[in-house]
């Protein structure tokens, strides 16, 4: 059974992305049980070269709760292969009061229960106005 | 002069690296800011022996944590 089962490419890396996002940014729950719902504990992603493992990327929650107020994805297009995925997208967001744009060539694999092994993406930052609002305001933010 | 060497972790791109630095330059005396995202080591030079809790309130107030000063 594949995890796309039902599920447009777009509407998966889309669903994914957000959920996980609003996750991190809405409360104050461990960062650990939020990241084993959507990654598996062997996950490795590597982002512009960078190697990043479970415990980093739980380490990385809290600067991102801190520092994220607003965001949005647009995904321009997905493609999946069995358990595989393909897409480009652009995460635009507000992190520290500065909008940010950053577009994504992402390719991933998903373990069977839909939850992500493997990641690894390539990004480029987009040009934004400075301090403009990059997305929508995150669950449980405040407006900057 | 004088150079410290500190590990941050929670690190793992660009914006990461960008808002640390922002938040270490505004520690009265440093003069320049390196990071390396993928260990998590932070560079920091300065014109004087830095204070390391004043660098930890840095790194908190950027979202980070300083894990070894």
């Amino acid at each position: 059974m594949s995890p796309f089962d039902g599920v447009s490419p777009e509407q998966f890396i889309a669903d994914f992305m957000t959920s996980f996002t609003d996750e991190i940014v809405r409360g104050e729950e461990d960062p650990g049980p939020i990241v084993d719902r959507y990654y598996t504990p062997d996950m490795i992603q590597i982002a512009d070269g960078v190697r990043i493992d479970r415990d980093k990327l739980i380490a990385h929650i809290r600067p991102v709760r801190k520092n994220l107020t607003h965001y949005r994805l647009e995904v321009h297009e997905a493609l999946a292969s069995g358990n595989r995925i393909a897409a480009r997208f652009t995460l635009h967001g507000q992190m520290r009061k500065k909008a940010v744009a950053t577009e994504v060539h992402f390719f991933g694999e998903l373990a069977a229960d839909g939850r992500m092994s493997r990641a690894h993406q390539l990004t480029r930052a987009l040009p934004t106005g400075q301090g403009g609002q990059g997305g929508q305001p995150a669950p449980g933010k405040e407006e900057a | 002069m004088s150079q410290s060497t500190y590990t941050v972790s929670g690190m793992v791109c660009g914006h990461c690296a960008g808002f640390v630095t922002e938040e270490i330059e505004r520690v009265a005396g440093v003069t320049a800011v390196a990071v390396d995202v993928e260990s998590g080591v932070v560079t920091v030079t300065s014109d004087r022996d830095l204070d390391a809790e004043d660098v930890r309130a840095a790194v908190e107030e950027a979202g980070y944590e300083l894990v070894r000063a």
